[in-house]
């Protein structure tokens, strides 16, 4: 991955985001497609090795998407992942990374129009870098 | 052994027009370690399973690659097929190429359905087999708490055909049903309701009675939970499949907000029963009587319960006159807002006060000294007997039991549901449940339906006699093990516990049966040492991997 | 345990610069426990360093191990033997004497610290650590209830409250720090043996430990 292809890795949970991005699929909800959905069982199986790793292979952005507050089904799991990626975040500055490339997104399964603006939103800002 | 990937690709039924087949088919067989590559228009049909089948046979398939819809349409088809190809169902690595691919962009996206199907051929290198294993499951319940709801629990456990344990701290079952006076406009006494629930559970054969009993430890998971009673010397360890908690609530009147001195009569809702109970032995009919509610509990239901409920049975029996000092009187439990209105018929007077209201003694009376907020106005009561508020608080032991079980209580010390709103019974852990007052939410309308939905899921959870567990799905390396205990906290499931191994050194476990697969566990060990088969560490980083690689 | 905290990125990369070939190891014992140094440390540590340079234009090569305790000298021999020949310096995620034993086996690499080692502690909550131990050489907690005064109290007094304990029992110094003699004298009370309270405790002896200090056990 270099640079110039300006991928967006979005790492979605199973019980939430994934479903939510076959359901703009299934609606025919078009959305960028430098996306690349990696499906994990909870957004808080999303480890801060796992966010670095993408962009050490040349990830514009990453999305870690979960399910609402308060509605994590394993009840920590959002929680958690949102206090990684702040983490993520703060390490990534560390090196010159910011601008808001990694970042939290919490969807409830229904929310199709809101996944588009948020990979919209990310598509965005990662253009030109 | 050598990986030897096929990959097997769908364009649904010739649908998936954008996308160049072809093209894929071609650039994919020069991925490493792939052996085979096909297309078809319908694998998930006969036909397509079947081509699928021979392919893996023939050429020696070890690892399998689908491109096609979303994995959970047709996951458990294409893993039966594996199966059937003498594969284990784990051996499978699915590309969505459909939904998140076809379907979800404007114009060409071959590019993007190559890469996705490298990310699910990354993964499939790492993959290693799950096997699934029928453990047997105890149908019997524990049942801790020998009160109204730990009572009932038994019966209606009994009404499905399931054999319960009923353990209580006290020397005779009943708890707190016996402190109420009445419930104003049912005919039935709580001490009838009590008697007539206590000789059905002495007289059914099913329910075993455990008084003067402590559970002094739980080990295990759902199924299989073993649990060690101690009666008085005594300590026998038995196994349950399900426990449910009944243990209900405590009241205490709080020293810093209402001094109990003798000769100051501050009264507990206790004493104003007894007096209720038996009018005739009073010196002197008391002409007023004063409640203070909102003072050192402004969440519990039930003081608001209590005092409406006495304060009519006052009006009813001693003909006095009745005072509430309330701050927001909270009445969203059931039937308690009829009663405030009956209440208020009565000529029972509620003044609302902001500020806490000032309490002393005045000749051999109690004064109350409020501003009420709606009066706008200073207001003084003197009144004959004052009765406290009383905090409601969870048992003693309830801390300790909590810890030992790992199930988390809420700011009150209460035992925290799963999900107030989705699972308002179920603890995390899975075969463990809570009804009625050990809740801290005390609304006596729902103690029958918590306790039927408890049932309930008890008999799903049990009923089938055995469950089938992925074995070790999710698993800790003991060597990796640090005994940090950051996992057994973490778990939100309550599915891991520590175990010895060699009996020197303590690891944690996994159980299978109690883990409901999210990984938390995995993500956050500090040493690494937790590895969750489909979503393990070098699984996901391989996935990241093949973004972008080029051939 | 060892309680050690990750220096800041910016003071490691300047440990760092000139360097193009480097080995980070971590430690599996407390390091890992305290979310520190451990195998996962490690590669967000290597992660990072990676962007950087690559963002900065330089190419720095990273190998990455860890060791399963890093004040053991064969262990450290045994992980790091072959990997330390192809590296010009190597960065150590262990505590201090992890880093002084990787330094001491392979003498001509030059050895970074990347971590600070803080203090000896235990668990508060999830990832929070607090000092309980000052490794005095000199045990006095059978006089204060199991509380250890020379840490835990900011300065650190031996024979009671300094007399500007704030209101809640909180220290004068740091009103975010419970006072410490509050606390010993609560548990002494809770345990009968408020009388120990009036026991003359003598100025801390702190030669008691030899600095570097040396403990000789009985051979078996």
């Amino acid at each position: 991955m270099n640079g110039e292809d300006n991928k967006i890795v979005a790492f979605c949970c199973e019980h939430s985001a994934y479903p939510v991005a076959n359901k703009a699929g299934r609606m025919r909800l078009h959305y960028p497609d430098n996306v690349r959905i990696i499906c994990v069982p909870c957004a808080g199986r999303v480890d801060v090795q796992h966010i670095l790793k993408a962009f050490e292979k040349g990830a514009a952005g990453v999305l870690v998407m979960g399910c609402q507050e308060g509605a994590c089904q394993h009840l920590t799991g959002n929680t958690r992942a949102k206090e990684r990626v702040k983490y993520t975040e703060s390490l990534l500055k560390e090196v010159g990374i910011d601008g808001g490339r990694v970042r939290m997104v919490n969807l409830a399964p229904d929310m199709a129009q809101r996944f588009i603006d948020e990979v919209k939103e990310m598509a965005e800002k990662i253009e030109g870098r | 052994m050598q990986v030897r990937i096929g990959i097997f690709i769908c364009n649904c039924g010739k649908s998936l027009n954008n996308i160049d087949f072809p093209k894929v088919k071609e650039r994919v067989e020069k991925f490493q370690d792939v052996v085979y590559v096909d297309l078809s228009p319908t694998l998930c049909l006969k036909e397509g399973r079947e081509g699928m089948l021979s392919a893996i046979r023939e050429r020696d398939v070890n690892r399998v690659v689908i491109a096609a819809c979303s994995p959970e349409l047709k996951e458990n088809v294409f893993g039966k097929a594996l199966e059937e190809a003498g594969l284990n169902y784990n051996f499978l690595s699915m590309a969505n190429i459909r939904e998140q691919c076809s379907w979800a962009h404007e114009g060409d996206v071959t590019e993007k359905a190559l890469e996705l199907v490298r990310m699910a051929a990354n993964k499939a290198r790492f993959l290693q087999p799950v096997e699934k294993k029928d453990i047997s499951v105890n149908k019997e319940i524990l049942v801790v708490g020998g009160g109204f709801s730990g009572m009932k629990s038994a019966l209606e456990l009994s009404g499905l055909g399931l054999r319960t344990t009923l353990v209580e701290r006290e020397s005779a079952l009943g708890g707190k049903l016996g402190e109420f006076e009445g419930f104003y406009g049912i005919e039935t006494t709580p001490e009838e309701m009590l008697s007539s629930t206590r000789k059905a559970v002495e007289e059914n054969g099913d329910i075993k009675v455990l008084t003067s009993a402590e559970i002094t430890r739980v080990e295990g998971q759902a199924g299989d939970f073993t649990v060690r009673i101690r009666t008085g010397e005594k300590q026998v360890s038995q196994s349950f499949g399900a426990i449910i908690f009944a243990t209900g609530y405590v009241t205490k009147i709080l020293p810093q907000d209402f001094e109990l001195k003798p000769e100051v009569n501050i009264i507990s809702q206790r004493k104003l029963v007894d007096m209720l109970q038996a009018p005739e032995r009073l010196e002197r009919r008391p002409g007023t009587i004063g409640f203070v509610l909102d003072v050192s509990d402004e969440n519990s239901r039930l003081p608001i319960l209590f005092t409406l409920n006495n304060a009519l049975a006052v009006k009813e029996r001693l003909g006095s006159e009745v005072y509430v000092f309330c701050k927001s009187l909270k009445v969203d439990s059931e039937g308690v807002e009829k009663l405030y209105r009956e209440a208020r018929e009565r000529g029972v007077v509620f003044l609302k006060f902001e500020e806490k209201p000032r309490i002393s003694k005045e000749d051999g009376r109690v004064k109350v000294e409020a501003r009420d907020v709606l009066l706008g106005e200073e207001v003084t009561l003197l009144c004959d007997f004052l009765v406290a508020e009383e905090k409601v608080l969870p048992p003693e032991g309830t801390e300790a039991l909590s810890s030992m079980l790992n199930i988390r209580t809420d700011s009150r010390g209460f035992y925290q549901d799963e999900n107030v709103h989705l699972y308002p019974v179920a603890s995390e852990r899975k075969g463990i449940f809570f009804v009625a007052g050990c809740k801290g939410d005390l609304d006596f309308t729902r103690t029958s339906t918590d306790i039927s939905s408890a049932a309930m899921s008890i008999y799903k959870l049990l009923s089938p006699e055995k469950a089938i567990v992925e074995v070790e799905k999710v698993k800790v390396e003991p060597e990796k093990c640090r005994a940090c205990l950051t996992c057994v906290r973490v778990c939100p499931h309550g599915a891991i516990q520590m175990v010895r191994v060699d009996t020197e050194k303590e690891v944690a476990k996994i159980y299978d049966h109690a883990c409901d697969g999210c990984g938390i566990c995995a993500a956050i060990c500090p040493a690494k040492a937790i590895r969750f088969e489909g979503y393990a560490d070098e699984q996901i980083l391989a996935e990241v991997e093949a973004i972008g690689e080029s051939l | 345990m060892i309680i050690a905290k990750r220096k800041p990125l910016e003071e490691i990369k300047n440990m760092l610069s000139g360097y193009k070939k480097i080995l980070v190891v971590g430690c599996r014992t407390c390091v890992t426990i305290c979310w520190a140094g451990g195998e996962k440390e490690v590669g967000i540590l290597s992660s990072q360093l990676k962007l950087a340079s690559s963002g900065e234009g330089n190419e720095l090569s990273i190998l990455e191990a860890t060791v399963e305790r890093q004040c053991e000298k064969e262990m450290v021999i045994e992980e790091l033997r072959d990997k330390v020949q192809e590296v010009e310096a190597i960065l150590s995620m262990g505590c201090g004497a992890g880093a002084q034993t990787i330094a001491e086996i392979f003498e001509e690499k030059p050895v970074f610290p990347a971590l600070n080692t803080t203090f000896i502690g235990m668990p508060e909550a999830e990832g929070v650590w607090v000092e309980k131990c000052g490794t005095c050489g000199d045990c006095m907690l059978y006089w204060t209830g199991g509380i250890c005064p020379v840490v835990r109290c900011a300065k650190g007094l031996l024979n009671g409250p300094c007399g500007g304990t704030r209101k809640g029992g909180k220290c004068e110094i740091d009103p975010e720090k419970d006072c410490a003699w509050v606390l010993i004298y609560r548990r002494l009370e809770k345990q009968g043996r408020l009388d120990l309270m009036r026991k003359y405790y003598e100025p801390k002896n702190y030669r008691a430990v030899q600095r570097p200090g040396r403990v000789e056990a009985a051979t078996a």
